[in-house]
């Protein structure tokens, strides 16, 4: 797990990434997958007489009118839940959940705890927490499994192993099950499956925690709803005698229905099924004479910032189901992967979230990784804004004055010039006399003094010599 | 201030509107009157036949599907399946289907929740849903949730009357016919899988790998 403080550094891991061969070739092969498995998804869902854009309008509404009254269905999820047998904790940050967990889990005397996905206990550093108080927690979802062996964090929200080619997978397999490494290809990606299967399968039957998020959370019925394709979530939360649900605030909708609406959406986005292999809707403990369940059903409900998003600028972004679709569409995640990133949510809705959660100053360039191309914003099934979002953020780097101290000086420079008509006139003439100068009459400079980085990739063209202001001049003449 | 007081003094303030009781109240009334979202087309389709939808979309997800005239049939069907799978004779099944006669038709089938050992779990289900090839399990007392979730084999058996067009028509089938909910819902489409090795689908991830469903009574 990477610290919020790595978001920092976008910029130089930008490069490291892209210097990365094995990276650039796992990513390569990934992203014409994503783009299609969502093409067939919409193309199913016209083949069944649906509407991508009434849905995601109904999808939207479902979401702002929740989020227009959160402390009331918080209120409702929180009486139903309880009322069904489950306990319903709140965590402030990370740290809380993290504190809360392990409580939980020596209370239990818990010293395995299988966990199904959740981005949420990424936030929370929580393996790290579990480890250091002699829990071990076991990633199910096979790609955590993959990141966790490889003692990565995730490189992506549905896929957190997509930055993994085979034999990376082989090497860490081996490593791991105590077997000397084999040359695999293709073929043998299900014999690997199956021997993680069999690993995994004897922590889910001896653990006694299991660890969930939650896609959804429904008001109505106090309910978890779980997606998974695998199967894991619903091992972790049928097996371990103690289930603990870690999600945030903003996943309740108000009611089954809203679910079904949503469910349309969600699977179809991320990997374009008409729907997840297993969709669970978890409601209490264990009743009387069930053979199965957890005794124990704890939710955590966190904030970790979101509910001071709530009524400001960036209240949209709450909408966000964790679809993956953003990435999957975005020519900057696929140049680079998503541990440029730096934090837990990367690609378009992580260069919003992060900064929003860990705090701008801490993820200077995240709302400048974006070609502003609104890929990402044409596919979100719950139609949020991002570019525009991003470009709200690089609006309060300006007001907060966060931008680097080159950045403002030279921005500060031209907007003095920019309000001076004359001067204007007469400093851009230079310039681009300085610039044809430089350019050797080429009409572009290879490596530009006063920006290196600019020009390290590419040239910079120049003006022909002569401003616009010239060039108008002589035309009215002429 | 507790942590639960302090993240819902947060949330009011960003929601920024007064009045909580009525606001509840209001939410409270919208729960008693299910709005449904867009609808395929089925759903409008008076002609649509929900069990050979259903079994088109089940097999598009890698399940195979068998149909028999009855439940009395259902053992024998089961029997044949493992025959042609070499799976052997021996099933655990969930206390709700252990009382057909699967001695009748050759199987040692055990009436219980489902262990690691348990190569076939045969199951009933609380519905199947057309939209999408997708069946429901409601855990319970005698429908344990493990039988559909350990085995290799999973064996489903859904009664054609018990088709529903989509999910929202399964829930208002639960609410009418439990009230609340059970632990669990389990909606199951197809075997187990994952992509998470280089995008390369496998079948059999954690649950089971092979989904086998046996429709009963289905006249079409």
């Amino acid at each position: 797990m990477t610290a919020a403080g790595q978001a920092m550094h976008f910029q130089t891991r930008a490069g490291q990434q892209l210097r990365d061969a094995v990276l650039q070739r796992a990513l390569r092969k990934a992203r014409p997958l994503f783009v299609g498995k969502r093409a067939r998804g919409m193309a199913g869902l016209a083949a069944d007489g649906l509407d991508f854009e009434s849905l995601r309008s109904t999808a939207k509404n479902i979401r702002n009118r929740t989020l227009a009254d959160l402390d009331v269905w918080l209120a409702i999820f929180e009486e139903r839940a309880t009322a069904s047998g489950a306990e319903v904790l709140w965590a402030r940050d990370g740290e809380e959940v993290a504190r809360l967990v392990v409580d939980l889990a020596k209370r239990h005397g818990v010293s395995l705890a299988t966990k199904s996905k959740s981005m949420l206990s990424e936030e929370a550093r929580l393996n790290e927490a579990l480890a250091a108080a002699g829990v071990r927690p076991v990633e199910t979802d096979l790609g955590e499994y993959i990141v966790q062996l490889a003692g990565e964090p995730p490189s992506h929200i549905i896929a957190p192993a997509v930055h993994k080619t085979l034999g990376q997978v082989e090497s860490l397999f081996a490593e791991a099950h105590g077997r000397p490494p084999v040359d695999r290809g293709a073929d043998d990606i299900p014999v690997m499956a199956r021997e993680a299967r069999a690993v995994l399968r004897q922590h889910f039957l001896s653990a006694e925690m299991g660890i969930s998020g939650a896609n959804f959370l429904i008001a109505e019925t106090g309910s978890a709803a779980l997606v998974t394709n695998e199967g894991n979530g619903r091992m972790v939360t049928t097996l371990p005698r103690l289930h603990v649900v870690i999600t945030g605030i903003e996943k309740v909708v108000p009611m089954l229905e809203d679910f079904a609406t949503l469910m349309r959406l969600l699977p179809r986005s991320a990997t374009g099924q008409a729907i997840s292999n297993y969709v669970s809707l978890l409601t209490g403990t264990k009743r009387p004479g069930d053979l199965d369940g957890p005794e124990k059903t704890v939710f955590i409900l966190v904030d970790n910032g979101r509910a001071k998003l709530l009524g400001s600028d960036y209240q949209d972004m709450l909408r966000c189901i964790r679809c993956g679709a953003c990435m999957n569409h975005c020519p900057v995640y696929f140049a680079l992967g998503g541990h440029a990133y730096g934090w837990v949510y990367p690609g378009p809705m992580g260069s919003v979230l992060t900064p929003l959660l860990t705090g701008l100053d801490k993820a200077p360039d995240l709302p400048h990784a974006s070609t502003g191309c609104n890929q990402c914003g044409s596919v979100c099934p719950v139609d949020i804004p991002l570019p525009e979002l991003m470009h709200r953020l690089r609006e309060e780097q300006v007001e907060r004055r966060l931008q680097p101290w080159p950045e403002r000086l030279a921005l500060g420079l031209w907007g003095g010039l920019a309000r001076r008509p004359a001067l204007y006139r007469r400093a851009t003439r230079l310039a681009a006399r300085y610039l044809d100068w430089l350019a050797e009459g080429s009409g572009r400079i290879r490596i530009f003094g006063l920006a290196p980085q600019w020009t390290a990739g590419r040239d910079l063209p120049v003006a022909a010599g002569r401003t616009f202001h010239e060039l108008y001049a002589a035309r009215k003449r002429d | 201030m507790t942590a639960r007081d302090e993240i819902l003094a947060r949330v009011r303030q960003g929601v920024g509107r007064g009045d909580f009781a009525a606001r509840r109240a209001a939410a409270e009334a919208a729960l008693q009157a299910a709005q449904r979202g867009p609808q395929p087309a089925i759903v409008a389709d008076p002609a649509a036949d929900l069990a050979s939808r259903l079994r088109d979309k089940a097999a598009s997800l890698a399940s195979t599907v068998d149909t028999v005239a009855d439940w009395a049939a259902a053992p024998a069907a089961v029997a044949r399946y493992l025959v042609a799978h070499e799976l052997g004779e021996a099933a655990v099944a969930t206390p709700e289907v252990a009382t057909l006669d699967w001695a009748g038709a050759g199987l040692q089938v055990a009436g219980r929740g489902a262990e690691d050992a348990d190569r076939v779990g045969i199951s009933g289900c609380f519905c199947g849903i057309a939209e999408t090839g997708t069946l429901l399990l409601l855990s319970g007392a005698a429908t344990p949730a493990t039988v559909s979730l350990l085995p290799e084999t999973h064996i489903a058996l859904l009664a054609a009357s018990r088709i529903v067009a989509t999910l929202e028509d399964a829930f208002a089938l639960v609410r009418a016919e439990h009230g609340s909910l059970p632990r669990a819902l389990n909606f199951i489409s197809g075997p187990s899988r994952t992509g998470d090795i280089e995008q390369t689908i496998v079948l059999g991830a954690h649950g089971p790998c092979r989904v086998h469903l046996i429709l009963i009574g289905d006249a079409s």
